[in-house]
C-alpha cells in the first residue's frame, strides 16, 4: 500500500515540477505600474525618446498590435517597403509633417486608418497626458527619422497653453485626463469637435460612417440614454454596426465634466 | 448616514493603513492562495453534487443500484469537503480584511446585503446537505426517494445560487459599469446594477460547466486511487467503473467548456478593448501557450485511458489499428495549438525579429490555424470514444454498414468545413475570421450529435461480443486519471491568474488602484509556483477526506456478477 502511495504521490509532483518548470523557462514578464514621467519644457530630444520607448513598450500598450503584422501596421520596421514609420510617417499625408501626422494619429486614430486595416485604436492622448504623447512621437520619428519633437512642444501642450498649432505638431490635445473637451467649454457643437465625434459619426449629415449616424439620433434615444451609451458604449450596440462593437472609446464620459456631458446629451437628444 | 459610514471607514483605513503585511509570502500571496485553495474546494462542492444527483437519478429511473450507491459515496466525501470549503473561505475573509482594508471596505460598501444573502443560502446548503446524506437510508423507496432526489436537486440549486453570488464580486472587479467611477459613493451604487455587470454571465456559465469538468476529473482521480489499493476483483472492477464514469464526465463537459471560454473573451473583449488585448496579446501571451500545453495533456490522457480501456473490452481489437493515427491527429493538433503567434516584445526584440511571428512558424499560431487544430482534436477524441463505445457490440441492424457509412460521411464533411474555413481565413479580414470559428464549432457539434444519434439507433438489438471486463486495466491507465485531475486543477488556477491578473494594478479595473508594493502582476514563473503550491495544499486535503471517507463507512464496490451499464447508452 506504502508503494501505491509513493507512487501516486511521484506522478503528483512529477506533473506539478513539469509544469512549474517550464512556466520558468519561458520568458518572464510581469506587468508593471506605469511610471510617471517627469519631462518638461527642457527635456532634451534623447530624453524625450527615451521616455516614449517608455511609453510604447509600457503603458501605451503599442506593441499589442504595432509589429504583429496582422492587426495594425509595423511601426519599428519595415512596412509594405516604406520602411519604419520614421522614414515614412512624413510622406502619409500630403501637407502635413511627419510631427503632424504622427501626434494627430495619436489623438484621432480614426482619421488616419491605414487600408487593410480595421479602426481599432484607441485615442492615445486620452490614455496618456500629453508630455508622454509628445514623448511617443518622438520615439516613432527615431524609427528611421529625424527626431524634431523639442520640450517646447510640451510646454505648448501643458494645461492653459494655447493648442499646437496644426503645421507644427498636430491639434489639440484633446481633452486630456479629466480637464474637459474645449476648455470645459458646454457648448456641444464646441465639444463635438474637439472630442472627435464626426470622426466615426454623421452629425447634421457631415462625419463619418464608422459609427450610427446620429443627424436625427434625438427619435431614437432620448438625454439619458444617450447619456448612458457615451458613458458605456458597450452597453448596446445599434443593428447593423455589430462589426464595430468596442471600437468607440470607452472613456469619453470621463473626460468631460458632467455639465458638458449633460449638455452633449441634451443636444444630440434634440436632433430628431 | 451610510454615506458617512463608509466615508468614515474609508478614511480610517486610509489613515491607518490601506494594506497590510503577512509574513514571509506577503500580502499578495496570502491572499491568492487562500482564495485559490477556497475555490477549488468550492468548484468541488459544487461539481460533486451535480455528479451524486445525477446519479441517483439514473439508480432510480434505470434501475442500476450500483448508481445510487455511488451518489451516496460521494455525497459523504462532501460532508468533509463542505468544511473544508467554509474553513478556507473563512481564512479568505480574514486575510482580506486585515490585509487589504481599504478594498474590503469597499467592496462590504458595495456588496453588503448580498454578502448576508450568501452566508444564508450557505447555511441552507449545508443543512440540506446534511438532510441529503443522513437521510439516505431513511427515504430510500418509492414516493420518499424522489422527494430525497429532490433534495439533492435542491442542494445544487442552493450551491449554484452561492456560485453566482460570488462570481458578481470577482467579475465586478473585473469589469465594473462604466457609469461607476473612482469619484463614485459605493454607497449610492445599485446592487442589481453591480452584480449585473458585463462579464457576469459569461463567467456563471464557463464555472459551471469547469465546475462539471473539475467533479468528473477528482471522481475519476478518487476511484483510480481506490482501484490500486483494492484487495479484491470485485472492488477493482467498481472502482474501474467508476473511474471510467468520472473521465467520461471529464472530458464530455471538456469538449463545451472552449465554447463558453469564446464567449467570456468576446464579452472582455466588448467590454474594453485594452483588457482584451492585454490578455490576448499583452505580458499574457505566454500563458495561452502554457495552456495549450495543459489542454494537449488532458487530451491525450484522456484518449489514452480510453485506448487503453479497449483492452477490457472483447472485440475492440477491431478498432486497435485505428489508435495511431487518432494520436496523430491530436499530436500534430497539439502541436499547432501550442504555436506562439502574439508574443509580447520589447522595441529592440520587436525589430530583431522584424515582427513578432517566427519566420516560419508565425503561420501556424494564428487564429485560423489554431481554430482548425482544436477542432480536429475534439472530432479525434469523439472518435475514440466511438470506437471504445462500439467495442463489444456486432451491430444487427439491416442498414448497419449504410449507417456506418453515413457516419464517416459526417466525420469527413465536419473535418472538410472545418479545414476549409481554417484555410480560408488566411485569406479574409480579421473581424471575417473571427466569425469561421462559429462554422467550424457549428460542423463539429452537428456531428457529434447526428452520430450519436445513428449510432444510438444502429445500437438496439446489437449483440454483445463478450461482457466487459472491469477491472482488468494496468495499473497506468489509473495514473492517466491522476495526471488528469492535477492538470485540471493546475489548468484552474492559471485561468484563474489569468482572469485576475488581466485587471493589472487595479483592484477594481479604472475604478480602485492598488497602491500596495505587490501591485505589479507577476510574471508566469511566479505564478506557476503560487499555483503549483495552491495544488499540492488542496489534493492533500482531498486525500485526506478520501482516507476519512475510507474510515467512515466500508466502500460500495459491486457484488461479482454484475455488469455495469455503459454510459451513454
Amino acid at each position: 500500500m506504502w508503494a501505491t502511495n509513493l507512487k501516486v504521490f511521484g506522478v503528483v509532483i512529477g506533473t506539478l515540477l513539469v509544469y512549474t518548470l517550464v512556466c520558468n523557462k519561458i520568458p518572464q514578464m510581469q506587468s508593471e505600474v506605469p511610471v510617471k514621467l517627469a519631462l518638461g519644457p527642457n527635456s532634451t530630444s534623447d530624453e524625450l525618446v527615451a521616455a516614449g520607448e517608455k511609453v510604447f513598450n509600457g503603458i501605451g500598450g503599442c506593441t499589442a498590435c504595432h509589429g504583429l503584422g496582422t492587426r495594425a501596421p509595423n511601426l519599428l520596421t519595415d512596412e509594405k517597403g516604406a520602411g519604419p514609420i520614421g522614414a515614412r510617417c512624413g510622406k502619409r499625408e500630403a501637407g502635413k509633417d511627419c510631427k503632424a501626422y504622427l501626434y494627430e494619429s495619436l489623438d484621432e486614430p480614426a482619421k488616419f486608418v491605414v487600408s487593410g486595416y480595421q479602426p481599432i485604436m484607441p485615442k492615445i492622448t486620452a490614455m496618456v497626458p500629453p508630455e508622454q504623447a509628445w514623448a511617443l512621437v518622438a520615439f516613432l520619428e527615431s524609427q528611421g527619422g529625424t527626431v524634431d519633437v523639442t520640450g517646447a512642444d510640451i510646454a505648448k501642450a501643458a494645461p492653459g497653453a494655447a493648442a499646437p498649432a496644426a503645421t507644427g505638431g498636430g491639434g489639440g490635445g484633446g481633452g486630456g485626463a479629466g480637464g474637459g473637451f474645449a476648455g470645459g467649454s458646454t457648448d456641444p457643437k464646441a465639444i463635438i469637435k474637439e472630442a472627435g465625434c464626426t470622426n466615426c459619426h454623421k452629425i447634421a449629415g457631415n462625419g463619418g460612417a464608422i459609427g450610427p449616424d446620429l443627424t436625427h439620433v434625438g427619435s431614437r434615444r432620448d438625454a439619458a440614454a444617450i447619456k448612458k451609451k457615451v458613458s458605456d458604449p458597450a452597453s448596446d450596440v445599434t443593428k447593423g454596426f455589430e462589426n464595430f462593437a468596442g471600437v468607440m472609446p470607452k472613456n469619453f464620459a470621463t473626460m468631460m465634466s458632467p455639465a458638458q456631458l449633460d449638455a452633449l446629451a441634451n443636444y444630440l437628444a434634440s436632433q430628431k | 448616514m451610510a454615506d458617512g459610514m463608509y466615508m468614515l471607514a474609508a478614511a480610517a483605513a486610509d489613515s491607518v493603513r490601506s494594506y497590510g503585511e503577512f509574513p514571509v509570502i506577503g500580502a499578495r500571496a496570502a491572499v491568492w492562495i487562500a482564495a485559490e485553495v477556497h475555490l477549488m474546494f468550492a468548484a468541488f462542492v459544487l461539481g460533486v453534487p451535480m455528479f451524486a444527483v445525477v446519479a441517483e437519478a439514473i439508480g432510480i429511473f434505470g434501475g442500476e443500484a450500483r448508481y445510487d450507491r455511488l451518489a451516496k459515496e460521494f455525497t459523504r466525501l462532501l460532508l468533509v469537503a463542505y468544511s473544508a470549503t467554509a474553513i478556507w473561505g473563512a481564512i479568505l475573509v480574514f486575510l482580506l480584511s486585515t490585509l487589504y482594508p481599504r478594498f474590503w471596505a469597499y467592496l462590504t460598501a458595495v456588496f453588503g446585503p448580498s454578502m448576508w444573502l450568501y452566508a444564508g443560502l450557505f447555511f441552507l446548503e449545508s443543512f440540506t446537505l446534511y438532510l441529503y446524506y443522513y437521510g439516505w437510508d431513511r427515504w430510500k423507496y418509492g414516493g420518499s426517494k424522489k422527494v430525497h432526489l429532490g433534495l439533492g436537486v435542491l442542494l445544487n440549486v442552493w450551491g449554484t445560487v452561492v456560485m453566482l453570488i460570488a462570481n458578481s464580486w470577482l467579475t465586478y472587479m473585473m469589469s465594473p459599469p462604466r457609469d461607476i467611477t473612482s469619484t463614485t459613493d459605493p454607497y449610492s451604487i445599485r446592487l442589481w446594477h453591480a452584480i449585473a455587470n458585463a462579464t457576469w454571465m459569461p463567467i456563471n456559465i464557463h464555472r459551471i460547466i469547469a465546475n462539471v469538468v473539475f467533479g468528473g476529473a477528482i471522481v475519476g482521480a478518487y476511484a483510480s486511487y481506490r482501484f490500486l489499493a483494492a484487495r479484491t476483483d470485485e472492488e477493482r472492477a467498481h472502482y474501474d467503473w467508476m473511474g471510467y464514469i468520472g473521465n467520461f464526465i471529464a472530458m464530455s463537459a471538456l469538449i463545451v467548456l472552449p465554447f463558453a471560454g469564446y464567449y467570456l473573451g468576446r464579452e472582455i473583449y466588448q467590454y474594453d478593448q485594452s483588457m482584451g488585448i492585454t490578455m490576448m496579446g499583452g505580458f499574457m501571451s505566454w500563458l495561452w501557450v502554457i495552456q495549450a500545453f495543459l489542454i494537449a495533456v488532458l487530451f491525450l490522457a484522456g484518449n489514452y485511458y480510453l485506448w487503453i480501456g479497449m483492452g477490457r473490452i472483447p472485440g475492440a481489437e477491431r478498432y486497435q489499428g485505428y489508435i495511431k493515427y487518432l494520436l496523430i491527429v491530436l499530436v500534430l493538433g497539439a502541436i499547432v495549438w501550442g504555436t506562439p503567434h502574439t508574443m509580447i516584445a520589447d522595441s529592440k526584440e520587436l525589430a530583431a525579429m522584424g515582427g513578432s511571428h517566427h519566420p516560419l512558424l508565425g503561420a501556424l499560431g494564428v487564429m485560423s490555424a489554431k481554430n482548425t487544430a482544436v477542432n480536429l482534436m475534439i472530432l479525434a477524441t469523439f472518435l475514440s470514444f466511438l470506437l471504445y463505445r462500439r467495442g463489444n457490440k456486432q451491430i444487427t441492424v439491416p442498414w448497419a454498414q449504410t449507417g456506418t457509412m453515413i457516419q464517416a460521411a459526417m466525420f469527413a464533411i465536419a473535418a472538410a468545413i472545418v479545414l476549409f474555413y481554417g484555410i480560408r481565413g488566411y485569406f479574409v479580414e480579421a473581424i471575417v475570421r473571427i466569425g469561421f470559428s462559429v462554422y467550424q464549432v457549428l460542423a463539429v457539434l452537428a456531428c457529434i450529435i447526428g452520430v450519436t444519434i445513428i449510432d444510438t439507433m444502429m445500437g438496439r438489438g446489437a449483440k454483445t461480443m463478450g461482457e466487459i471486463q472491469w477491472g482488468k486495466m494496468p495499473a497506468r491507465s489509473q495514473y492517466a486519471l491522476f495526471i488528469l485531475a492535477v492538470t485540471f486543477t493546475w489548468l484552474m488556477g492559471l485561468m484563474g491568474f489569468a482572469r485576475s491578473g488581466i485587471r493589472q494594478y487595479w483592484h477594481v479595473w479604472q475604478v480602485m488602484e492598488d497602491t500596495s508594493k505587490y501591485a505589479a502582476t507577476p510574471a508566469l514563473g511566479y505564478a506557476s509556483i503560487v499555483i503549483s503550491v495552491c495544488v499540492l495544499i488542496f489534493l492533500s486535503l482531498v486525500g485526506f477526506v478520501f482516507w476519512l471517507g475510507g474510515l467512515a463507512e466500508k466502500s460500495t464496490y459491486v457484488p461479482a456478477g454484475k455488469e455495469a451499464q455503459h454510459v451513454g447508452h
